[in-house]
Formats: C-alpha cells, structure tokens, sequence
C-alpha cells in the first residue's frame, strides 16, 4: 500500500467512525479507546508480519536487521498494549478502520510476495516509510487526542515516539537501498 | 520516568560486615578501597533521562532500562556500546571525558555523559 493509500484507509476509516457515533451519540467521543486500542494493535500486528515477511525474503543485512527491529518493538507495543486492555478490562473493539487498514496491508503482502532480490528490498523499505508516516499521522492527529484512558494514552504517545524513530529508519534504509 | 541516585558506597557507612555482600561485582567491590559513587541513568519510554552531574573518573554509571524496548547507549566515538534490553541494569565505569551517545536502534535517543 503506498503512502497516499495508507493514509487514505486512516482518514476514511476514522470518518466512518466519527460519523456513526455522532448520529448514535451526539455527545460520546467520535471513538472509544477500545476501538483506539483496536485500531493501533492493528497497526503493530500489521508491521509485525511485514517484517517476518521481509526475515523470510531478504538477503539483505541491513533490512534484515530493520525487519528484527521491527518484529520485537511492535511487538513489545501490542504485548503491552494487550497487558493493559486486560488490566483495565477493555476488549479492543473492531471497527472500520481496523478492518481496512488489515485489507490494505494483506493486499501490500501479496504485492510484495511476488517481488524478490533487490526490488522486493526497496519495494518493502518504501512501504515501510509509507505506513510508518501514515499512522504516526493518525496516532499523533486523531488517535491520541481522542484516547480517554491516561495509561492508553500514555501507551500511545510512547508508540508515536516509536513510529518516528521507525519512520527515519525506513526512510535511511530506503535511501540506501537506491 | 527520570530517577538519579547517587549513593555513596564506602565501608566507613556500611560497616565491614556488609562488605562479602558487595565483593560479588566488580563495579562495587573496588568501593571498597575507595568512595566511589553510582550515578543512575534511566531509559523509560523512548528516551534516556538526565544526565547526572558531578560524575568523577571512577564512578559507577549504572545504565537501567525501564522501557519496554531494547536498547543501547553506543558512544559516538566508540568508545562504549552497551546493549539494553527490556529491564535490564549495566554497570560500567566511568571514564574522563565528554561522550556523546545515542541508541543505536532509535537514534533519535541520545545524551551525553560528562565525567571529570
């Protein structure tokens, strides 16, 4: 998924949500923290399985070891992220946004399952760059005003510390891999 | 979350019975010819906290990882590279100098550690 697609599936999805809890309940958050919760759990576990995508493809060191760096932080997120929704008895609730940020993302799989060598390193650095920014756009711009819980809202701006470290990587990895 | 402690290891406060308990780690056991203080540098949600002041040559830095990420505290000039990882504590020993450092899986973490 490019970059303008990605960011695309954030806007609409988060619109769809906003627009169905304004007409169910006026004064209720355009989105709850359990879809919040839902929708970053999503992300991490998205880029998660890139990166296993790209540990198996990859004969390339450095986006070899972009890939590990991308598996054991995003996961460390969503461990903790689970850990939390447990402790304050929150299901993650999925929504539309979820749902078309999972579309997008096994469609960008497949695309990239066809690639090999040299291409599928640029093909996936790019991706990375590109889904990095978009959901740092919408943690920092939607997701982490909108969150209620302070722990969770915590988690997230700890995750958009993260998402920008990641973002400089990719972008680092892509440039070198021109 | 910054947390700097600066403890004061000698055997005139802690008495020489205390002493075999300290001999198992190098780092403490040389506190046992000499004060010798431990400055505390605490990594917590993507960022490494203050730095502390007053570091002398000799000192203890005790490096502890409250965040959920690995990371490292690798020296610009090579110096050091420490390796992090989730809740993890490593002592080293503190060297003359300004060194600039930084994580090298999230550059964007750094600091410097000033010692006289």
């Amino acid at each position: 998924m490019n970059k303008s697609l990605f960011a695309l599936v954030l806007t609409l999805g988060l619109g769809s949500l906003a627009s169905v809890h304004a007409q169910q309940a006026p004064a209720a958050p355009a989105i709850n923290d359990a879809q919040i919760a839902h929708i970053a759990y999503t992300a991490g576990a998205i880029d998660v399985t890139a990166a296993k995508q790209a540990l198996n493809k990859s004969h390339n060191k450095a986006v070899i070891g972009f890939a590990r760096e991308m598996a054991r932080d995003h996961a460390a997120v969503n461990d903790q992220a689970l850990a939390l929704a447990k402790k304050l008895g929150v299901t993650p609730a999925d929504n539309a946004t979820s749902q078309s940020l999972a579309k997008g993302a096994a469609a960008e799989q497949t695309k990239l399952a066809a690639l090999s060598g040299a291409a599928y390193d640029r093909a996936y650095a790019a991706n990375e760059v590109a889904f990095h920014k978009a959901v740092l756009a919408a943690l920092d711009g939607t997701l982490i005003p909108a969150t209620q819980n302070a722990e969770l809202k915590s988690l997230l701006e700890t995750g958009s510390k993260l998402f920008h470290e990641h973002q400089m990587h990719a972008e680092h990895l892509a440039a070198s891999l021109k | 979350m910054f947390r700097s402690t600066i403890l004061v290891v000698s055997l005139l406060t802690l008495g020489w019975g205390l002493a075999p308990a300290f001999a198992a780690t190098p780092a403490t056991a040389s506190a046992t010819t000499q004060a010798q203080a431990v400055h505390v540098i605490v990594l917590d949600k993507m960022v490494f906290g203050p730095m502390p002041t007053g570091v002398r040559a000799g000192d203890i830095i005790e490096w502890v990882n409250h965040d959920i990420f690995e990371h490292s505290a690798t020296a610009r000039d090579g110096s050091f590279d420490i390796d992090l990882k989730p809740g993890a504590t490593v002592r080293t020993t503190a060297k003359a100098g300004s060194f600039a450092f930084f994580c090298k899986f999230h550059p964007g973490m750094t600091g410097t550690l000033v010692a006289r």
